[in-house]
């Protein structure tokens, strides 16, 4: 997969979680598996970072390169100004991690990536240590700090399961559901989460007048997953999608008050639709964020590409729910 | 007999304050190769030997030079910059840049200053950058384009506040910037109805929304980095304001850092000593190596300039709300705010610091904050036991006497922010905290009552450098509106001379060399048009600065 100057913006992945939960775990196995995508990871300091001498490529003082073509860069005391040096690498990488510290909120740290057009926000995924998390909890001088954290979450990644009982890791579940509604929750071990996460293949591309607009069909991969075959096993073994084409006209308070009520097992949606407000406008949601603005661009048709976790109850689910947000409506301008 | 090798120096003044109990007043100084030689009458001093008397002291008045044991070099950094805050500033050339009191103000103001600029010839899309603004002192009203606008509809405008956190930019900065109604990110502020609604308002919060402005004109102000000038611009202030020694309390001691130190510390007329303190919030591994980089450092070490502070810090600024504070948090309802560093990871940083032998100080503001460092130096304490640590809680400014009992028997020292009495005493009796809250705000009686060692500052450039002003606010505790906030936590003008001489020496490891005027010491005096102690509390702060001694070479802040 390259990226050359016209191409979509650089996915950018905020990793949060507390101390402890294993971010580095998770940034560390995604840099082992990267598997020829170039990923830029940026991290508060390279104490955590066990690079083996065989993958370790150059090092000074702020970077490391790795031998994979990967690097982490230490953020040092400026977030935008690590940001621009990933940028301004001769060879553009294809995401872009930000691992936040133990103690901040992650969000703050992803609108870095909704402030240069050469960014994309991917997404903000915030490790829980399925153990801790309850004590931490219930810590009075933490507690407010970590529910910040946790109320940030696109994704919730709960670690450790390796040293809990499934009995813990369904109370776990129950009390993070409790306490924060409705969010997508993932399970790991040392911070091996599929690399699929990161990836943003699937994202529809903008059609911006280049030959016939093609037809989508639920499941639709055609466009994302040629190059890396591995990507899209993965891929689907973890997803289920939806490609649809909604032809009304919608407005942006109404589509705003549906994605705002999203069930958990939905991941991702993004696509261009018609509304009253903006004329042609970009719907995206991930997690618990939504955003519906005016397009920067000019689709050939409404088009609005679905991603949920396929280990839910959700296969039928998802067309349903995505009939009642998008279909049955009045179709004219 | 005597070593005769240097020539002596006798000073005579109208009077001497000595800060040493055992010899308070004196008439005459002995200074020799920089160092004082005695304190006396001439008739003591002159057994010494050949002397030359100096009577350019002979109508003013000696004090130690005064320490500022919490500021920043930026102080002398900003003046490339418009000042736009709420009260009178000092500027390096020793003008008074008058303070701004309504929007209506500020906006004359920038008018006036584009008008210059359009003058001496700047390029119409010069950007005019300026700092200081604080919109807590304007209650509900928020500054916006409709305001900046009217300043210049073509030259970018582009106004820091004073909490680091937010600015105001003007219509034509937004259009460079690219910042419109479609621009996602948060911290973009919106009109929320009214002819403009849903466009940006101008004001943007936090570091993503300000680096949509930043990144088309350059690291301006706090973000710059120190250069030499800057240097030199601190150094004229401290000058004025009769101080020879002060710290820089957050530096990385990077290579670059470092060199801008030393090479203007390295001129004569860079008249001032300072301690930069090693910036130790950083990632989860970055102490070890931290600690190592600030001892390798000291072997640096000259007479201007000491290494070997560290600066730790734990949550965030009372008037910006991100303190962390105890029940029963803010007074009008805000969330409690948020911790720099979460506490286990300081006490573990702590101890790397502590164990490496490092002095220590810690930025907490919020009592919860405090509270949180007293815990974890204890338990430190209780594993490495280290006799006269003085490790030093900074600001502190909600610590009350259960608190300050623990830290004397733990010998912790604090430095008390006693400016905010004053610059954000009404604010903090208003809406941060309340009355009760506000009236042991910087408890500086509280702190001597329990027996810790008690300096007091003005965290230049968040309120101006003059140690003067500082003690002033200690011994009155008044604010603008006229509150006096806690009459019994009041220093007495004796107290608050010794907190911002000997005190601040203390809780930097330099009381054997600076802060009092006694033999052996460094020869560093603030030379006073007036006398302290004839002026009395009340007017402390109107005290006239002659300038400088430091190191026995005389520095006046005006040049005759």
């Amino acid at each position: 997969m390259t990226h050359n100057a016209t191409s979509a913006p650089v996915p950018v992945t905020v990793i949060g979680g507390f101390l402890g939960a294993g971010k580095t775990s998770l940034v560390m196995h995604w840099l082992q598996q990267a598997q020829g995508q170039r990923i830029a990871v940026l991290v508060n300091d390279f104490g955590e970072l066990n690079i083996d001498a065989e993958w370790l490529s150059a090092r000074n003082s702020d970077t490391i390169a790795l031998s994979n073509g990967c690097v982490c860069c230490q953020i040092g005391s400026d977030l935008s100004q690590a940001l621009l040096r990933v940028l301004d690498n001769p060879a553009p990488f294809d995401a872009i991690v930000i691992e936040a510290s133990g103690v901040s909120d992650p969000w703050p740290i992803a609108q870095m990536a909704l402030a240069d057009k050469r960014l994309g926000l991917h997404g903000v995924l915030v490790v829980v240590d399925v153990q801790a998390v309850r004590q931490h909890a219930a810590d009075p001088l933490l507690h407010d700090s970590l529910m910040r954290q946790l109320r940030s979450a696109d994704l919730l990644v709960v670690n450790k399961t390796d040293l809990c009982s499934p009995a813990e890791q369904q109370d776990c579940t129950a009390w993070l559901q409790q306490m924060l509604g409705p969010v997508p929750c993932v399970y790991s071990q040392h911070g091996r989460l599929a690399r699929a996460f990161l990836q943003s293949e699937w994202m529809p591309e903008p059609a911006v007048g280049v030959g016939p607009a093609h037809a989508c069909t639920p499941h639709c991969s055609h466009d994302h997953a040629s190059e890396h075959q591995h990507h899209a096993t993965d891929h689907s073994a973890l997803f289920i999608s939806d490609c649809r084409s909604p032809g009304a006209v919608f407005h942006t308070e109404d589509l705003r008050a549906q994605l705002r009520q999203t069930p958990a097992w939905i991941m991702r949606l993004k696509g261009w639709v018609r509304t009253h407000e903006h004329g042609w406008s970009e719907v995206q949601f991930a997690g618990r964020h939504a955003s519906v603005r005016r397009a920067r661009h000019v689709p050939t048709q409404a088009r609005v590409l679905t991603i949920a976790q396929r280990a839910q109850p959700a296969a039928q689910a998802l067309a349903s729910w995505l009939d009642g947000v998008f279909e049955g409506r009045e179709v004219n301008v | 007999m005597r070593p005769t090798s240097a020539p002596i120096t006798i000073y005579v003044a109208r009077d001497i304050l000595t800060m040493n109990p055992m010899q308070a007043s004196a008439t005459h100084v002995a200074v020799r190769d920089g160092r004082i030689l005695g304190v006396g009458d001439l008739a003591e001093l002159a057994q010494w030997g050949e002397y030359t008397l100096d009577t350019r002291f002979a109508d003013c008045v000696l004090l130690p030079g005064l320490i500022e044991g919490h500021c920043h070099l930026k102080e002398g950094g900003m003046w490339d910059m418009e000042y736009l805050g709420w009260f009178d500033r000092l500027n390096p050339w020793g003008q008074t840049v008058q303070g701004l009191h309504s929007m209506e103000a500020v906006v004359q103001r920038l008018t006036e200053i584009d008008q210059k600029m359009q003058q001496s010839g700047a390029a119409p899309d010069k950007p005019l950058l300026a700092w200081g603004f604080d919109p807590i002192y304007f209650g509900s009203e928020r500054m916006t384009v409709e305001h900046l606008d009217r300043a210049s509809t073509t030259r970018p405008i582009v106004i820091a506040h004073a909490n680091g956190h937010l600015m105001n930019v003007n219509s034509p900065m937004l259009r460079t910037a690219e910042i419109d109604e479609d621009t996602e990110v948060e911290g973009v502020v919106k009109f929320k109805e009214g002819p403009r609604k849903g466009q940006p308002t101008g004001e943007l919060q936090e570091p993503a929304a300000m680096f949509l402005v930043l990144r088309h004109v350059g690291d301006a102000g706090l973000l710059s980095p120190m250069d030499e000038t800057g240097m030199l611009n601190f150094a004229r202030l401290a000058n004025m304001q009769g101080v020879t020694t002060a710290t820089d309390l957050v530096n990385t001691l990077s290579e670059a850092d470092c060199a801008v130190l030393e090479s203007a510390l390295a001129k004569d007329e860079c008249c001032v000593r300072i301690l930069p303190a090693f910036k130790a919030f950083h990632g989860t591994h970055g102490a070890t190596q931290g600690a190592e980089h600030v001892k390798a450092m000291t072997q640096r070490n000259t007479d201007k300039l000491r290494y070997g502070l560290v600066k730790m810090m734990l949550d965030g600024s009372i008037q910006g709300f991100s303190s962390r504070m105890r029940w029963p948090g803010h007074f009008n309802g805000a969330p409690n705010g948020i911790w720099v560093t979460a506490p286990a990871q300081y006490e573990a940083d702590f101890e790397i610091y502590h164990r490496a032998g490092l002095h220590i100080h810690t930025h907490t503001n919020g009592d919860e904050a405090s509270l949180a460092a007293i815990d974890a130096i204890e338990r430190v304490l209780t594993r490495a036991p280290r006799p006269d640590h003085r490790h030093t809680l900074q600001h502190a400014q909600m610590v009350d006497a259960p608190m300050f009992r623990r830290m004397a028997s733990l010998g912790l020292c604090v430095n008390l922010f006693a400016n905010h009495l004053w610059y954000w005493g009404d604010q903090h009796y208003e809406m941060t905290m309340g009355p009760d809250r506000a009236h042991r705000l910087d408890a500086c009686g509280s702190a001597l009552a329990a027996g810790v060692s008690l300096a007091i500052h003005s965290d230049a450039p968040v309120t101006p450098l003059g140690p003067l002003f500082t003690a002033w606010c200690a011994a009155n505790r008044i604010t603008p509106k006229g509150r006096v906030l806690g009459e019994k936590e009041r220093l007495s003008v004796m107290q608050a001379l010794h907190a911002i001489t000997l005190g601040a020496a203390w809780t930097l490891k330099m009381d054997h060399e600076i802060g009092s005027i006694e033999a052996g010491k460094r020869a560093d005096f603030c030379v006073l048009r007036d006398h302290p102690l004839t002026l009395g509390a009340g007017k402390l702060k109107d005290a006239r600065v002659w300038g400088t001694v430091l190191g026995g070479q005389a520095f006046p802040a005006h040049k005759a």
